[in-house]
């Protein structure tokens, strides 16, 4: 009799429990996985706008695609961008979060100064930045004219329009990974330096051996995740370029939204579901690098 | 000693580039923004003359709709905000406190939602925006933005859950209290900085978000501020720089006063939801 009532209270408890999951599952089930599933339905189809046949196609869109170079280039332009831009961000952002770290005056205003990049949103940072690389009246070319050097067409050469858009990504981007790396900095144990610096170990080494070893979980949460995000990139190049000049800078994500826009949903939908496959690679090595970590504990 | 002399200067030039670098295309944003002539860095015959302008121009021009897309942008992120939270408040409960089969499923299953790219999701769900008739209606961005800021919001108030100690919900079910009961008077209560910094954090992702709200809306009138501002354009096709950096700083003033105010929200809602989900 006991035994009963625990067993209806239980069930009525887990019934409580799926009833509260219910709302985030069906949102989730409608606006994410149903798109996704969705999404690759159509890459098997032969699916243009205006055309009301959408012919089953198979694989054929993929093959399309994979054959095509401009589907190379942009990935080459995607992970490279992704390369460079989180290196440079894993480096700056180091470097604030090391001095965030210290006692220093002004530390409160300055970790509320790095803030401001992260609170800016991206379409607005990326237009200002787009003003100040402007050719003939913006603030980077009037440096270089005050400097005596000629003017340069950032947004208007391939390499110095990769270059641009880099840029900007990493200022944007900075205060997550500074953020971060602070609150990894902040849980390293202060007796490890004072034991080190007893011991005569220089600024250089202390960084060396006690600093970086510690930080690298964190270190490597944080590449990853910005890696991830990096291989999505599409605002800021839809307002910096464009994907310009001539294509140079497109990224994958932006190639799938150019042939959306020209109607072709087959050919778009391929390429969108291999950017997710390129995202889901990088997420493997992630959770291999997390159960790597899990070995050593 | 020496060594600590060489590290003091270090760290203060360190600072001041660290200030300079983070705060320049914002004070640039600003100076433009009140520039009569934009163009006053191109040549030598054009001065920099301060101007209220550009400020009336965005605010009341009917051609250039910022009124609008600045309500539509505070309306859908403010209902986004309030039901990601009270949505992912509900499941974090549940997952944190409740017994049932493949709860422990849930926290990994949505995390691993948030790694899709957004163009992954953008073939059909137009298709299916427009199927329903919601182009250019605030429920299209709506429920994918409410979907697309849950796993974050959901993994802040899972940890913070999670570290409430659980006599506290026995403590007052053995008073009659219902599990609903418990959660709005008890857990929600208590994790109020939590639920304060997973809503800002929400409500900062819905305002900025740009691809779906630029693939949704093709009037002026349902635009929101990043699709407003990125396709700003005068009559003949050239750039309102003025008007584009008056609207960008009225956009980014009342964030920037919030990311300022609630620094610590932010961080730590930040570092939760990134350093706990790995």
């Amino acid at each position: 009799m006991d035994n009963n009532l625990t067993s209806k209270l239980k069930y009525r408890e887990a019934k409580l429990g799926y009833l509260m999951i219910l709302p985030l599952l069906t949102v989730v089930l409608v606006f994410i996985i149903l798109p996704v599933l969705g999404t690759f339905w159509i890459s098997l189809h032969r699916d243009v706008t205006f055309i009301p046949e959408k012919p089953f196609v198979g694989l054929k869109n993929y093959l399309r695609v994979l054959s095509a170079r401009e589907f190379w280039y942009s990935t080459f332009v995607t992970v490279s961008f992704s390369f460079v831009s989180v290196s440079l961000e894993t480096i700056l952002g180091l470097s604030f979060a090391l001095i965030l770290n210290e006692r220093l005056k002004g530390r409160g205003v300055l970790r509320a100064i790095v803030l401001i990049p992260w609170a800016v949103p991206t379409i607005i940072s990326a237009r200002t930045w787009e003003l100040m690389y402007n050719y003939s009246y913006g603030l980077f070319n009037w440096i270089l004219s005050i400097l005596g050097v000629s003017p340069v067409n950032w947004l208007g050469t391939p390499i110095s329009a990769f270059f641009a858009i880099v840029i900007a990504d990493v200022w944007k981007t900075t205060p997550f990974m500074t953020l971060l790396l602070l609150a990894g900095l902040q849980a390293i144990p202060q007796d490890l330096y004072e034991a080190a610096l007893i011991d005569g170990a220089s600024m250089f080494e202390r960084f060396k051996s006690i600093t970086l070893p510690l930080l690298k979980p964190v270190l490597i949460v944080a590449l990853i995740l910005r890696t991830i995000d990096a291989l999505r990139v599409f605002d800021i190049i839809y307002v910096l370029t464009g994907g310009g000049p001539g294509g140079a800078t497109t990224s994958i994500s932006l190639l799938a939204f150019n042939y959306y826009n020209l109607g072709d949903y087959g050919i778009g939908s391929a390429i969108s579901i291999l950017t997710f496959v390129l995202v889901l690679s990088f997420t493997i090595v992630y959770l291999k690098v997390g159960r790597f970590r899990e070995g050593l504990k | 000693m020496r060594e600590e002399v060489l590290k003091r200067i270090l760290l203060t030039i360190g600072a001041i580039l660290m200030a300079i670098i983070c705060l320049f295309p914002f004070i640039w944003m600003i100076v433009v923004s009140f520039a009569k002539d934009p163009t006053f860095l191109g040549s030598p015959l054009v001065e920099y003359k301060s101007t209220l302008e550009n400020y009336v121009r965005v605010l009341s021009d009917p051609t250039l709709h910022f009124p609008a897309y600045l309500k539509n942008s505070i309306i859908i992120a403010s209902l986004v905000t309030l039901t990601t939270v009270s949505i992912s408040s509900l499941a974090a409960y549940a997952v944190s406190r409740i017994e049932f089969k493949g709860r422990l499923l849930i926290p990994i299953f949505v995390l691993g939602l948030s790694m899709f790219p957004q163009i992954s999701l953008v073939g059909y769900l137009f298709k299916f925006i427009e199927k329903l008739g919601w182009v250019n209606t605030y429920q299209a961005l709506y429920f994918p933005y409410v979907a697309w800021t849950l796993p974050l919001s959901l993994w802040i108030l899972l940890s913070y859950f999670s570290q409430l100690p659980k006599d506290l919900d026995e403590a007052a079910m053995i008073d009659g209290a219902s599990r609903i009961k418990t959660l709005t008077t008890i857990i929600l209560p208590l994790s109020a900085p939590a639920l304060f910094s997973t809503a800002l954090l929400v409500f900062i992702a819905a305002f900025n978000e740009f691809m779906f709200a630029l693939l949704f809306t093709t009037d002026h009138r349902a635009r929101t501020v990043p699709v407003g501002i990125a396709l700003f354009q005068g009559v003949h096709g050239e750039i309102p720089w003025g008007s584009v950096m008056a609207a960008s700083v009225i956009s980014t003033i009342p964030l920037v006063i919030m990311a300022l105010l609630f620094q610590k929200y932010i961080v730590s809602g930040l570092t939760a939801g990134a350093l706990k989900g790995e």
